[in-house]
């Protein structure tokens, strides 16, 4: 007797759960990013951006894999990622201004071989009413699937593909709508392409893209393009210093990097509208949430079969990134010393205005 | 002096035609040496960005704002015109209004990006019209070429918007992107003007808004991938190249792509085989040395300059099997001058050409959204070809999504007038401004000039730059043929106006500052387009033209001279995909040429 039915929810499950941990990475980077003062920190500019675009990448790569199989990838509404949020390696994301704690986090986020760590019993997150929200689907997808590390969890889903293929065939399998697939008419400058997904091998290709580009060879810290990887990038601002090519891991001999933490709106960490108590802040926050639930709300519409709702999905970035740098750029008079900054939240009522246009 | 290695080519300018012609050059294995006067400020996205800051940070953005000359390398700036300063010695009577970059990239770092191909009958005016000259080829032998270069360039239209005028495309041809979306305003005035009839003697024509080419990254069409940002860094470091591979509508393409989503001639440059390019920047060619009895070349001698801000120098010789001069259409025949190069039809330097360029400028009936997206989407060109042209010059427009900004320097400009001028403060500034600022449009009037051999670029030993060499000195005149044709553009930009209910704001005595013309009881006010061309006029004849139809110089018959200038005529195109799609065809003579 065929389990395909069952085989396939719990995938579809898994890669839902792989579009939401591609987007949850996404929010700690922009703000660091818009964090940095205009003109300066551009190394960490550059970096930090070629960072964000791929994980981009990926979410649209994990998403277009589901879609093959028949799924409908969301990330509105419930799926907007919260704050701080916990990964199945045991880091725990959270919303920074640029600064080392923020480096840090990022290189063990690009080490997808970062060992899991079960939390600390005391950690705040644990004592927390909603841990749940707070932390990766992919953590619970079963009861009994506990990845170690993100590229365990996407050779987990490779496995179950293949498995499912060899149940009931590659063709009953992905039975998804080609329409529905991002293309590269509408996805593109994130150091790599979209992958059109239509059956196991491109499957296995869009997710070892994701695999690769995350962790790429530790081993080697450069790519076949002379490409110098992001982990080794973040290690550069860490430490100040540039790689050559015959330095060894670790151990950079190259030219100083211009790194100026000081140059950096101090935001607070994790902030949340509601601790905003002047009107000003408090519009200026409504409004930022405002559009990173459009956003969301055109993702989600891009990859539920109008993938030309990217279009206006970049428009909504320039305008998140406005606001977010009018937040950025005003203290808290309560918190001397910080500054506000985008707080990330879902915005319910952005589904029924926006819902309307899309 | 200090010899260089022979080279198979040496090339004189890194600009669009230096960078094709060395990368179909390298690309089969032949040694390039190209020389480039000017900086390579924008080789790495390091350097670019830093053009950017400074751009930013000076008050008077004008084309030349990010790209200020090397001490060596001088360059023409539109203020001189102004002041009668500068690089150009301008013997009148009428002043030459554009300028040009003289840095690696040259000036297609801020260029507009308009890619439009010429018109089948721009290339017979004089069969035709009885005007100008007769080009010694055809639109046929140039339809390949144009398709090269419009994938060079990294061209986005529709063929569907494009196949007018008598401009065909090969059969199941398309461009390599789709087109830009045309502006929120090119929509609104499509919406009243397409349709609209109008007559230019007993010729009726109907008008309508068309978006235009654009070497501009948008949706790729096919296997087609766009080019971002330059970034040649060796180190394994670059990371600008994901930028730029759309554009983003920064409304800034003149003079700084923020993002480079904007072709440069770089990203050609970029694609070229480094292992057979050798790129030598700030060594300005000084001299071209012939042999008396044969007529070949033999050198070129080039003056390398280590500090931007210093004359000092050093002088160098390179030697190749070929030479080929791509350093702009002014510096070409400058450098051919100053050494004294044969010059049998006494054509060299003459025939200097423009697309003298009127402003119209006025408020839309409501807001049109000016101050977003490139700086102009569409345009009007159904007077680009008729049989007027044996009356009077063709014209185009385009139209800008950038309100009045080049025109009376808004939105500064309107600010200072609601302030000092209206005393509004508070909420009814704003929404005069809101209301007014959106409603701003603005159409350029390009006019074509004809070749003429009063208009020209001579040397002048008296006058030098810091280097040594000659500037060049240039007469101009604004003929009748193009005062009739300015006469025209206006009046059908009134009418244009009057049906899209624009209220006309066109008043050059409250804009900012361009030269003038007088024509009858009129007085034109008129700006360059930078569209250099004719001082080394290609033809069927050494004894009419400088170049045979190869871009091959006459009397040294080892020398290419590529460009605009070689441009017998030049219709109301810019020239750049033109200029690309000639040297890519002179591209493949030199290869097998050199590889015979």
């Amino acid at each position: 007797m065929s389990t395909g039915v069952v085989s396939t929810a719990r995938l579809k499950a898994l890669l839902q759960a792989g579009v939401e941990l591609e987007l949850s990475t996404i929010p700690p980077y922009l703000c660091a990013l818009y964090s940095l003062r205009p003109m300066t920190n551009a190394e960490a500019s550059l970096v930090i951006r070629s960072v964000v675009v791929e994980e981009m990448l990926h979410m649209v790569l994990a998403a277009n894999v589901l879609n093959a199989i028949g799924g409908e990838p969301h990330v509105a509404d419930g799926h907007a990622p919260r704050y701080p949020h916990e990964l199945p390696t045991g880091v725990v994301l959270h919303l920074l201004p640029f600064s080392r704690e923020a480096v840090d986090t990022f290189l063990k986020v690009e080490n997808p071989a970062h060992p899991h760590r079960a939390l600390e019993a005391d950690h705040p997150l644990l004592a927390g009413r909603n841990h749940q929200r707070h932390r990766a689907r992919c953590l619970d997808v079963d009861e009994g699937f506990h990845p170690a590390s993100i590229g365990d969890f996407y050779h987990e889903v490779i496995r179950e593909l293949e498995a499912a293929a060899a149940d009931i065939g590659e063709r009953t399998l992905f039975c998804g709508d080609p329409t529905r697939q991002v293309t590269r008419d509408y996805y593109y400058a994130a150091g790599g392409r979209s992958i059109l997904v239509g059956d196991l091998d491109s499957a296995r290709a869009a997710l070892n893209e994701i695999v690769e580009q995350g962790e790429g060879d530790m081993g080697a810290m450069f790519d076949d393009d002379g490409d110098l990887a992001h982990y080794y990038r973040f290690q550069q601002l860490r430490d100040g210093r540039s790689y050559r090519r015959s330095d060894d891991a670790g151990a950079p001999t190259g030219p100083p990097v211009e790194v100026d933490y000081d140059a950096v709106y101090p935001m607070i960490a994790n902030p949340r509208s509601e601790e905003y108590r002047v009107p000003g802040l408090q519009a200026a926050a409504a409004g930022a949430n405002r559009t990173w639930s459009e956003l969301l709300l055109q993702l989600d519409a891009a990859f539920n079969g109008r993938p030309a709702a990217l279009l206006p999905a970049v428009h909504s970035m320039f305008k998140l990134r406005d606001q977010s740098l009018v937040l950025l750029a005003n203290p808290m008079p309560d918190h001397p010393g910080r500054n506000a900054g985008p707080t990330f939240e879902w915005d319910p009522s952005a589904r029924a205005e926006l819902g309307m246009r899309l | 002096m200090t010899e260089d290695q022979r080279y198979d080519v040496v090339v004189v300018g890194a600009g669009v035609n230096g960078a094709l012609v060395a990368k179909c050059l390298t690309g089969r294995k032949l040694r390039v040496l190209l020389l480039e006067a000017g900086p390579a400020a924008a080789w790495t996205f390091d350097g670019y960005v830093k053009r950017l800051d400074d751009f930013y940070g000076v008050y008077a953005k004008g084309p030349e704002a990010p790209w200020p000359a090397a001490v060596g390398a001088p360059q023409p700036d539109t203020h001189d015109v102004r002041t009668g300063g500068g690089y150009f010695v301008q013997k009148g009577p009428h002043k030459y209004a554009s300028s040009y970059t003289r840095y690696a990239g040259g000036s297609t770092l801020h260029w507009l990006g308009v890619a439009l191909r010429m018109l089948p009958e721009d290339f017979s005016l004089h069969s035709r019209y009885g005007r100008g000259r007769d080009w010694p080829l055809g639109y046929a032998d140039l339809e390949p070429y144009y398709r090269k270069a419009e994938r060079e360039l990294g061209v986005a239209a529709d063929v569907a918007d494009q196949a007018h005028l008598g401009v065909e495309f090969a059969p199941g041809y398309d461009y390599p992107m789709r087109r830009i979306p045309p502006s929120y305003s090119d929509q609104m005035l499509a919406a009243t003007v397409d349709g609209m009839r109008l007559s230019l003697g007993s010729e009726e024509f109907a008008l309508k808004i068309r978006s235009y080419p654009a070497a501009r990254n948008g949706i790729p069409r096919g296997d087609f991938v766009p080019d971002g940002a330059v970034d040649e860094r060796t180190d394994g470091q670059a990371l600008g190249r994901d930028i730029g591979q759309r554009c983003q509508g920064n409304t800034a393409c003149t003079p700084i792509c923020p993002v480079q989503a904007k072709y440069n001639a770089l990203k050609t440059l970029a694609k070229a085989d480094h292992r057979y390019l050798h790129l030598v920047t700030q060594a300005v060619a000084s001299r071209i040395n012939v042999d008396p009895a044969s007529g070949a070349v033999q050198s070129v001698e080039y003056k390398r300059y280590t500090e931007a801000d210093s004359p000092r120098h050093t002088v160098h010789r390179a030697t190749g099997r070929v030479y080929v001069l791509a350093a702009h259409a002014v510096e070409n025949a400058k450098l051919m001058l100053a050494s004294g190069l044969g010059n049998r039809s006494g054509e060299l330097g003459r025939n200097l050409m423009d697309h003298p360029c009127l402003y119209a400028w006025g408020l839309m009936p409501s807001p049109a959204g000016a101050y977003r997206g490139p700086l102009s989407t569409a345009g009007l060109d159904d007077l680009r070809g008729g049989a007027f042209r044996a009356r009077h010059a063709a014209f185009r427009f385009d139209i800008g999504n950038d309100g009045w900004h080049s025109t009376t320097g808004a939105p500064d400009s309107t600010v200072a007038d609601a302030v000092y001028t209206r005393n509004l403060f508070g909420k009814q500034l704003r929404r005069h401004l809101g209301s007014n600022l959106s409603r701003q449009i603005r159409f350029s009037l390009a006019v074509e000039q004809l070749p003429s051999a009063d208009n020209r670029v001579t040397v002048d030993p008296q006058y030098l730059d810091p280097l040594g060499n000659p500037r060049p000195v240039l007469s101009y005149r604004i003929e009748e043929y193009t005062l009739d044709g300015m006469a025209a553009a206006a009046e059908v930009a009134r009418k244009v106006f009057e049906r899209a209910g624009i209220t006309d704001c066109t008043n050059p005595d409250e804009g900012t500052w361009f030269p003038s013309v007088e024509h009858g009881d009129e007085v034109f006010h008129y700006h360059g387009m930078g569209h250099f061309a004719g001082t080394h006029v290609m033809g069927d004849s050494p004894e009419t033209s400088v170049t045979d139809p190869d871009q091959r110089s006459w009397e040294h018959r080892n020398l290419y001279v590529l460009g605009s200038g070689s441009f017998p005529t030049m219709g109301t195109s810019n020239p750049t995909l033109t200029m690309a799609a000639l040297t890519l065809r002179t591209a493949d003579r030199l290869v097998a040429e050199l590889a015979s």
